[in-house]
């Protein structure tokens, strides 16, 4: 027989103000089953919790109906209470009668008759409540970090001097990102290379980190704790582990002039056995086997092979694939500039002197193409003039994204700077629509550039650029004088948006985590929970959740870093017990359960007799994936599937105690 | 009756496919007794294949035994199926019931059945006047799938556009919800929830079926008004994007309950809405399992 103890809360006058919480105990004390009803000030509290505690021992309670606040608010405070007297801690249930009644009604009367009602479903509820146990999931300590740029780099060092091992996985040759394609960063202009490469060989160095640099991540499965994945580690053709990084196979190699440098963003060529650039992390250069002649020719060309000291030249090596387990995961694939060919009028790609702003670090560069001297790229003149046009692709939902691209106010603050610097006497105009400066240093930084670097700054948008006797015309509109202006430049930089990294909506599907519909990763909660992903064990860091700078990418990649030392603070991983549960009598495997499951949660079970003869087929649902969203029991005809805690007879028996 | 061409071809198949242990079972059509019906038959051994038969009196969708557990027993099953039949075994497939594997669908192209309560008046012809709506709408008059084709050769159904099929639908759908709720009340209220509706749907294969569920009662059991709307409605949508349009239901149905009308409705808005038709591909992903960006939203309000 249930004995069920109500407590009506007042929280002081949030709920009694509204709610009449006598009549709520005195309609409780009605209810068959029902052995306790009380009302007090504030549940919560102290005094609170303790007279909860004694009436559980007192009347031997099987159950407890609180009318208080969210569950989000003090479902646990109230679970942990009850446990502490040997009660399981799903006995607990709240009828929320102030989100859901006192703050949201004016006339008592009617309110304090809501509040009545979800009481008594909760009664009726927490009367078929059946004990439930967490389930704890082990947890394999090793961490993988997709993505080698800053915020990768930054979360595998935290994790790693955390003592624990972590795989860092880069696609490309070298780690370092789009950071190491930055000249000086703001806006204390300090040189990327000279900040970043410290961290990049620590990264290299450190005990506990592996690097898989030209490797990408080929399949994952499983979850929190107990991640599989597979590696593809490309084909270097050369053998790391002899290699010196001496350089004579790229000199050596006959196809220099012919490759554009991805690197440099297509402003220089690069051999096809190449190392991205001189400071790259692991120094073992990469064959690219698309160009080299030796794949090209029939194996005839092998002059890096010949030039090669160590011999550590492979022509024959093959793709390797790489099994691990981890039991969580950093998802920093980073970001692309977007394709700015749909602006036909800006003639990016027609004039060569209109770059983007990623080409232009790269001019500007001590280790760029140009030796860090700014020439332009057609007659290699260095400019006299340069308009910057921002918000290319960025808020214009037209022709590109809607969303601010964040970073392009303040590197075109920057490079105009920087242009002042470099060449004296030299006129920047900027083209703007607003100017977003708001973190530490930045406001100052872009005044500076206006105030002392003289920079132009004009309010609108750049309507057309065509070349005329070797000078690019640029029209636009001064939006704050109301006039039209044209400006012969010798060079024009468009601030390019950033997107998600090509490829990072079929890493999220492979993860199973959400992203927005421009491809960014989404948060678990956009303010409260921006390291994690929808997915348990999976978190995210830098510009794959959206547009950022150095700092916040920094920060992200560390706050991943904590978020898995915590985790793998304790042995194993506790999940709330109420997930889905298959009734495997009933169940006939149509799997719309594991079709509609966004967690990758439901899976196929064999179930055999003592010969091992199968006799059906079933759904399964894996404990650590399984968030008890739901969405397969709707999706159930024969339901056959339930969620434990949201039982159908509880749900039934909710809905029947408001019909009487 | 003597054997007809495709009678003997059908023989043949099914006696090589026996014989050759390809399948333990064939599920066809015999002759009936009454020479104006055919009637299910379950042949496993090869010497028996000449009660094939196949005619234009073949209504039943023979899909409905591919889900019994009696039947699921013999593991490799050749099936004869005319088009809209064959629908069904494509949605079995879909749905993980049957494996590809194991089945061999013998597909014969059909031109239209005769409605059985005209066969059984003395009706011998195929024309639009005497065949199911289903035939009138039909796309599939040879199956989408199939080991073995069967060729008719009778002529083709002609349609002189006189006849509308489902001529209900429009008008229900012109009538006020009132109207519609009145019409249904009156129709459910024959039932008499003996389910023959879902003992003769080929997709209704739950082993414990959503009206079984007692604890709690979701569909009142008595065949009462609230009881009748709740099964019929709920065997509506659980087949809405499914139901491949066989008809069977409504053939099963003692008291003539329209429910076609119900199944071709739901369809019909399941392809205007999400651009789906069931059981014609057996890698597409059922319309109820899927979620798309695209998909219509109108009804949040």
């Amino acid at each position: 027989m249930a004995r069920i103890g109500v407590f009506v809360c007042w929280c002081g006058s949030n709920i009694a103000g509204t709610v009449d919480v006598e009549k709520v105990r005195e309609e409780a004390a009605k209810i068959p089953g029902v052995v306790s009803a009380l009302d007090y000030k504030y549940m919560c509290s102290d005094p609170g919790q303790n007279s909860l505690r004694n009436i559980i021992k007192e009347k031997n309670l099987t159950g407890i109906v609180l009318a208080a606040c969210s569950p989000h608010m003090h479902e646990n405070t109230f679970r942990k209470a009850a446990a502490k007297e040997g009660l399981n801690p799903y006995f607990v249930e709240i009828a929320n009668i102030r989100e859901q009644v006192s703050w949201v009604h004016e006339d008592k009367e009617r309110a304090t008759a809501k509040a009545v009602d979800l009481m008594k479903m909760m009664v009726e509820k927490v009367k078929r409540d059946r004990p439930i146990e967490d389930v704890r999931v082990p947890l394999n300590k090793k961490a993988l970090v997709i993505g080698g740029g800053i915020s990768g780099i930054q979360a595998a060092l935290d994790i790693a001097n955390g003592g624990v091992e972590v795989l860092l996985v880069e696609k490309e040759p070298s780690i370092g990102g789009r950071m190491i394609q930055l000249d000086e960063t703001f806006p204390t202009l300090d040189c990327s290379s000279c900040i970043m490469t410290p961290k990049m060989v620590e990264a290299n160095q450190h005990p506990n980190i592996k690097l898989y640099t030209y490797s990408e991540v080929e399949d994952i499965s499983g979850y929190i704790g107990n991640f599989k994945i597979k590696i593809k580690k490309k084909a270097r053709s050369v053998v790391e582990k002899d290699c010196t990084g001496c350089g004579e196979c790229w000199n050596a190699c006959p196809m220099h002039k012919n490759v554009k440098s991805e690197f440099n963003v297509n402003l220089s060529e690069r051999t096809a056995i190449y190392v991205p650039f001189p400071q790259a992390v692991p120094l073992v250069p990469v064959l690219d086997r698309s160009v080299c002649l030796h794949y090209k020719k029939g194996g005839k060309c092998q002059k890096c092979f010949d030039a090669c000291g160590p011999k550590c030249i492979d022509f024959s090596l093959q793709d390797e694939i790489i099994e691990e387990t981890v039991g969580a995961i950093v998802a920093s694939t980073g970001y692309d500039l977007m394709d700015t060919s749909m602006y036909g009028e800006y003639g990016y790609g027609k004039y060569k002197d209109v770059i983007s702003g990623l080409q232009f670090e790269r001019l500007l560069s001590a280790s760029g193409p140009t030796e860090g001297v700014i020439k332009r790229p057609s007659d290699g003149k260095t400019p006299q003039t340069i308009v910057f046009v921002q918000c290319v692709g960025s808020r214009d939902p037209e022709k590109g994204v809607p969303y601010c691209s964040k970073v392009c106010c303040m590197y075109t603050a920057k490079h105009a700077k920087l242009f002042a610097h470099k060449v004296h006497g030299s006129q920047s105009y900027v083209f703007y629509i607003d100017i977003r400066s708001t973190s530490k240093g930045y406001e100052e930084f872009v005044r500076g550039t206006m105030e002392q670097d003289g920079a132009i700054y004009l309010r609108g948008r750049v309507s057309k650029i065509y070349e005329d006797e070797g000078k690019l015309i640029v029209k636009g509109a001064d939006t704050l004088s109301g006039n039209q202006v044209e400006i012969a430049a010798d060079m024009v930089v468009l601030a390019t948006g950033v997107i998600p990294k090509k490829g990072s909506d079929k890493l999220a599907q492979m993860l199973g985590i959400s992203y927005d519909k421009y491809g960014f990763f989404t948060e678990s909660h956009p303010k409260l929970r921006p390291a994690e992903s929808s997915t348990a064990g999976i978190f995210l860091a830098g510009m794959a959740q959206g547009p950022r700078d150095i700092p916040e990418s920094v920060v992200s990649g560390s706050a991943a870093a904590s978020k898995i030392l915590g985790l793998f603070s304790k042995n194993e991983y506790e999940v709330e017990g109420t997930i889905a549960n298959v009734n495997e009598a009933t169940c006939v495997a149509c799997f719309y359960c594991q079709r509609v499951c966004a967690y990758n949660a439901i899976s196929k079970k064999e179930i055999k007799d003592r010969s091992g003869k199968l006799i059906k087929v079933v759904a399964n649902v894996n404990p650590g994936l399984c968030t008890g969203c739901g969405a397969c029991v709707n999706a159930c005809f024969s339901k056959s599937i339930d969620v434990k805690g949201f039982m159908d007879d509880q749900i039934y028996a909710e809905i029947k105690a408001l019909a009487v | 009756m003597a054997n007809t061409k495709i009678d003997e071809k059908l023989q043949k198949i099914a006696k090589d496919l026996l014989e050759s242990g390809e399948v333990s079972l064939i599920i066809g059509y015999a002759k009936g007794s009454n020479p104006q019906r055919m009637r299910p038959v379950f042949i496993t051994k090869a010497e028996e294949a000449g009660k094939l038969s196949f005619s234009h009196y073949a209504v039943q969708d023979l899909a409905v035994f591919l889900k019994k557990p009696e039947v699921k027993k013999f593991g490799k099953i050749g099936i004869v199926v005319k088009g809209c039949d064959e629908k069904a075994v494509n949605a079995l497939i879909q749905e993980y019931q049957i494996s590809r594997d194991n089945i061999k669908i013998i597909g014969i192209e059909c031109n239209g059945v005769i409605r059985q309560n005209l066969a059984d008046k003395g009706e011998t012809g195929v024309s639009e006047s005497t065949v199911y709506d289903k035939c009138l709408i039909c796309e599939e008059h040879i199956p989408v799938l199939y080991d073995f084709l069967i060729e008719s050769e009778e002529p083709k159904l002609a349609l002189s556009g006189n006849v509308k099929p489902y001529y209900g639908i429009e008008k229900l759908e012109s009538m006020s919800a009132e109207e519609k709720n009145a019409f249904w009340a009156k129709e459910f209220d024959k039932c008499i929830k003996c389910y023959a509706c879902r003992q003769a749907c080929p997709l209704c294969y739950c082993s414990r079926c959503i009206v079984e569920k007692n604890m709690p009662q979701w569909i009142d059991t008595n065949s009462e008004e609230t009881g009748n709307a709740q099964w019929n409605l709920i065997r509506a949508y659980h087949l809405s994007g499914r139901c491949i349009g066989c008809g069977e239901c409504e053939r099963a149905c003692p008291v003539n309950i329209p429910l076609m009308l119900i199944n071709e409705k739901m369809a019909k808005d399941v392809y205007n809405l999400f651009g789906y038709k069931s059981g014609l591909d057996i890698n597409a992903k059922p319309v109820f399992g899927v979620f798309s960006e695209s998909d219509f939203n109108d009804f949040i309000k």
